[in-house]
């Protein structure tokens, strides 16, 4: 699958040279915006919401929604803008002129985005475990769901990375679905709590059982079965990543 | 020469876009060790050419081998023959310039020391050293150009292909940027030129082909073709037909 090892290997780490050159808009973001989120909801209102399920309380049922959340947002904007960037400045013919098949070029960015996702999420765990004394119990279920995300989430910003013509058409999915569906999705409250018409209505959204998956991470308890949120990100995983290749081994708007 | 795999060969190349035909049944060879001179006016189908052989174009009929290997079918070998320097300057904005080098070798399957001390080697030959840790974007124009040419080099390609290289330059980095071709092309490596300079071509090129509307329309060695006259003389006679 992977001829070029180095190949593959230098376009990981030209990905991560990018992040921390970019580290303002890459890393501290979601750190900040996640401090804000627990201090604000998760200590502040949050202390007057009680009956969180698995006996947590709400700043502890908070961090891994926020970890999700900021996850989510990062994967996708970085491997969409990292794309974008490259076919604007034309300086992604560096990878296609060069001996990189469509696979090695996709695992690159898609690794990057999963290395990317861990170190901000522990970032992130480790404020929870700093500021609201919460930690993950399933490191295996914590890893898995991350990298299944981010997969997700980087093809579908190789995708989006294509497909756009100008900056803005990258926000497109940001702000009309990933966004909407990552709040309504349980990163500040269980479905459990929710209305039963809402909570039917959740099981059709993706995002519920990423967070949900993820949170089972950390309490141990979920309100979906884990098999079947598993199932639906490694699907939707699996999915977008064979999109991602196939437009890129066809050279859509890559090569003309 | 005779015998010898070129190190280009184009066989009966079709390249469309839609209904409009950007290369139209071109076919021509490059021997190992020349240097050739692709000419045309703009539009004429040189860069598409270009693209074709280097992966940036998919091909619509026809072929492309470089020394033998099948642009398409055995794609990993070709491309490890040939180095790209484009007319636009797209390096990698994140990279200093020595790691704009790196990093392409790498992408390239080369690494360790005897990359680092090929891209510090070409740096200096390029008079680019003092640059080495800098950003492209700090480059005057002279020296992105010749970073474009030390990039197209770093893997050691025995076919370098200079998509007008020294547009856009003073006489001065002119003159010295012949100087490096000429140095290359002696030392073995083939070189493939794209110019609207005609006495750059003329200057430099052991041949020239000439194409216009996607056809090629001319095939010669310099001499032969520009006989008593001049090349630009040639090149207007031939293209305004």
């Amino acid at each position: 699958m992977i001829v070029n090892s180095v190949g593959f290997q230098t376009l990981v780490k030209r990905e991560m040279v990018r992040t921390f050159s970019i580290i303002n808009q890459v890393i501290w973001p979601p750190v900040i915006q996640t401090l804000l989120y627990v201090f604000v909801f998760g200590l502040g209102l949050g202390s007057q919401i009680k009956n969180m399920p698995a006996g947590v309380s709400y700043a502890q049922f908070l961090i891994p929604g926020l970890i999700m959340l900021q996850v989510i947002d990062q994967t996708y904007s970085e491997s969409s803008s990292s794309v974008f960037q490259g076919r604007f400045m034309n300086s992604i013919q560096e990878l296609l002129i060069a001996p990189l098949s469509a696979i090695e070029m996709i695992l690159g960015y898609v690794v990057a985005g999963a290395v990317r996702a861990v170190f901000i999420a522990l970032l992130i765990t480790g404020l929870g475990l700093v500021f609201v004394h919460t930690a993950p119990t399933n490191w295996g279920l914590y890893v898995l769901t991350i990298v299944l995300v981010a997969v997700l989430f980087s093809s579908l910003g190789i995708i989006f990375g294509l497909l756009a013509e100008k900056f803005d058409h990258i926000a497109v999915l940001t702000t009309f679905l990933i966004t909407p569906l990552v709040f309504v999705g349980g990163v500040f409250t269980s479905a459990r709590l929710l209305p039963p018409l809402v909570q039917k209505i959740s099981l059709f959204n993706p995002m519920f059982y990423m967070i949900d998956s993820f949170r089972y991470s950390y309490t141990g308890v979920g309100d979906a079965p884990l098999a079947l949120s598993l199932t639906v990100v490694s699907v939707l995983a699996v999915a977008a990543f064979a999109v991602a290749l196939r437009m890129t081994a066809a050279g859509f708007k890559l090569r003309t | 020469m005779n015998g010898a795999v070129p190190a280009l060969r184009i066989d009966k190349l079709v390249k469309r876009y839609g209904n409009f035909t950007a290369v139209d049944g071109i076919s021509f060879e490059v021997q190992e060790g020349e240097f050739f001179g692709l000419l045309g006016p703009n539009g004429a189908g040189k860069t598409t050419t270009i693209n074709a052989i280097v992966g940036l174009a998919n091909i619509t009929s026809g072929s492309i081998a470089l020394f033998g290997h099948d642009v398409v079918r055995d794609w990993r070998t070709a491309r490890r023959q040939v180095g790209l320097a484009p007319q636009e300057y797209n390096f990698d904005r994140y990279l200093n310039i020595r790691d704009v080098l790196i990093f392409q070798a790498g992408y390239y399957g080369i690494r360790g020391k005897a990359v680092q001390q090929r891209a510090d080697m070409l740096l200096e030959r390029f008079d680019l050293a003092s640059k080495a840790k800098q950003p492209y974007i700090k480059l005057s124009g002279g020296m992105k150009r010749r970073l474009t040419l030390a990039r197209a080099l770093i893997h050691e390609p025995k076919l370098v292909i200079l998509d007008e290289p020294t547009a856009g330059v003073d006489v001065e980095l002119r003159l010295e940027l012949w100087s490096l071709l000429r140095e290359l092309n002696t030392n073995g490596t083939t070189i493939i030129l794209t110019t609207h300079y005609l006495e750059e071509a003329e200057e430099l090129c052991d041949r020239i082909g000439i194409i216009q509307t996607g056809k090629l329309i001319a095939l010669e060695t310099t001499q032969k073709l520009i006989g008593e006259g001049s090349l630009q003389d040639v090149f207007l006679e031939l293209t305004r037909r």
